[in-house]
């Protein structure tokens, strides 16, 4: 009787050893497999840092050949006046396309998300939408502006402005708030902006977001540091 | 005894000196990865990541092979009058193009917009006349998919195209031209498929048009041609930085 009750009890602790053997070992195995997936993100992200590395200097090597294509050309084209009048042709085009840095009168909007107080009912307004800025911008253009830009990304025809989450994205960077549009041109007509019942007011104020409107004597907008590249659009005569 | 409450303050003082120095470290080292932010990024937002970087580098690299070969040329040429002429022009081609100067054709779509009749209308639903901002909407979709060129009925759009619309919705104004009509005529070159989902995906603006009481259809096509911008693009306050 006795002997049959120790077989017993030492059958139940030989199957508890095993399960946490088993366990054990199970846990390991989970903890290589996170230990993998980490190594092959911190790859990952190597290459990543590597690959943005490469694009870094790829960029400042085309600057390079920029500056001295301008100087080469400038050069070239100073033989006679019809040359000199294609480059200068040249020169304003990339001037329009936002290829320079470009300063003069203008004005900056900062636009903010509301603070809860502000609006209880519906606090899905009181965030800075891709779609609010998308307006603001298309206003300005329709006052004059001839430079614009949101943080300091410049918008070029190819620029969309979207949503990631509660980010918006310009030019596929991401940008956070507060969100600063400057703009360059006509600051009096730029300012029907902030005129009451204006886009601001209506798209911004009432909604319990915020939005500081500011004209400025003078504006420097950065140049576009993407690319213009076409692989569809073929220019037909 | 007094000799030994000294060793026994300069030893604190050295340990506390230790621990702040290390709180710092700490500090220091939390900072910087709270920096490069990439260290909290999961794997499906690297790769998404590793995949812009590329794209940005391969553009920048066929862009700084143009220019070498574009410099190239004027340096080969710098003796010849007419082969400089024809490199000045060739570039200026190009800007061009970029400026929506020119007329451009390609793979794309063309989408239209119709107000319902009658017996398309849901019980539901009623009619919604199209506005500027859904012109803006679709425009901005459109680019976000990569389009290279875009007219809406024929009015190109350019950087500093304004969509706005005119007295009380009955007339939308591109360009300073006015356009008086409730059809609209769409044109996009670029990824044909992008472009389309970009508005008739799930979820897309197509669907929340239809809910307005607009039909937007859709026609892919491999020669889609848009019209150059015909006016002048303004620049009398910008001035160029050095």
């Amino acid at each position: 009787m006795n002997k049959k009750r120790e077989i017993f009890i030492l059958a139940v602790m030989c199957f508890v050893l095993t399960i946490a053997i088993v366990i054990q070992i199970k846990t390991v195995n989970n903890n290589g497999s996170t230990i993998g997936s980490s190594q092959s993100e911190s790859n990952l992200k190597a290459q990543v840092l590597r690959m943005k590395e490469k694009y870094e200097n790829e960029y400042r090597s085309l600057e390079n050949l920029t500056t001295e294509l301008e100087n080469v050309r400038k050069n070239v084209a100073s033989r006679n006046d019809e040359l000199k009048e294609l480059e200068d042709k040249i020169k304003e085009a990339n001037l329009l396309l936002g290829n320079t840095d470009v300063k003069g009168q203008g004005v900056t909007i900062t636009l903010n998300d509301g603070k809860s107080e502000t609006n209880l009912f519906n606090p899905e307004n009181l965030l800075v939408h891709a779609e609010n800025v998308l307006l603001v911008i298309n206003e300005l253009r329709n006052a004059g502006a001839e430079a614009i830009c949101i943080n300091d990304e410049r918008i070029v025809n190819k620029s969309a402005i979207s949503c990631d989450g509660n980010v918006i994205v310009v030019n596929g960077e991401k940008i956070g708030t507060p969100i600063v549009v400057s703009a360059i041109g006509p600051t009096s007509r730029l300012s029907t902006l902030e005129r009451s019942g204006g886009t601001l007011e209506m798209k911004f104020r009432i909604l319990g977001k915020t939005a500081e409107f500011k004209k400025i004597n003078s504006l420097t907008i950065p140049k576009y540091t993407g690319i213009y590249s076409y692989k569809y659009a073929k220019t037909v005569e | 005894m007094k000799k030994g409450k000294y060793v026994m303050i300069i030893t604190l003082s050295i340990v506390c000196f230790l621990l702040t120095l290390i709180i710092f470290m700490q500090f220091k080292v939390a900072k910087e990865t709270k920096e490069t932010n990439i260290d909290t990024m999961q794997e499906a937002e690297l790769r998404q990541q590793l995949a812009n970087w590329k794209t940005k580098y391969e553009e920048t690299r066929e862009k700084t092979e143009e220019i070498s070969n574009t410099l190239e040329t004027y340096k080969k040429e710098s003796t010849s009058d007419i082969k400089t002429k024809q490199a000045l022009e060739a570039e200026y081609k190009t800007l061009e193009q970029a400026l929506g100067k020119t007329d451009v054709e390609g793979e794309g779509i063309i989408i239209s917009l119709r107000e319902k009749n009658e017996n398309e209308l849901s019980e539901d639903e009623f009619i919604t006349p199209i506005v500027a901002e859904d012109l803006i909407y679709i425009v901005n979709y459109l680019k976000d998919a990569g389009a290279e060129a875009i007219s809406i009925n024929d009015e190109r759009i350019i950087n500093n195209t304004d969509i706005v619309d005119i007295g009380d919705f009955v007339n939308i104004k591109i360009n300073s031209n006015y356009i008086r009509t409730n059809n609209y005529e769409i044109k996009a070159i670029g990824n044909s498929s992008y472009l389309e989902s970009s508005i008739f995906g799930k979820g897309g603006y197509a669907e929340q048009l239809n809910i307005s009481g607009i039909k937007a259809t859709v026609q892919k096509s491999n020669k889609v041609r848009i019209n150059k911008y015909n006016g002048e693009i303004e620049k009398k306050y910008i001035e160029e930085v050095n």
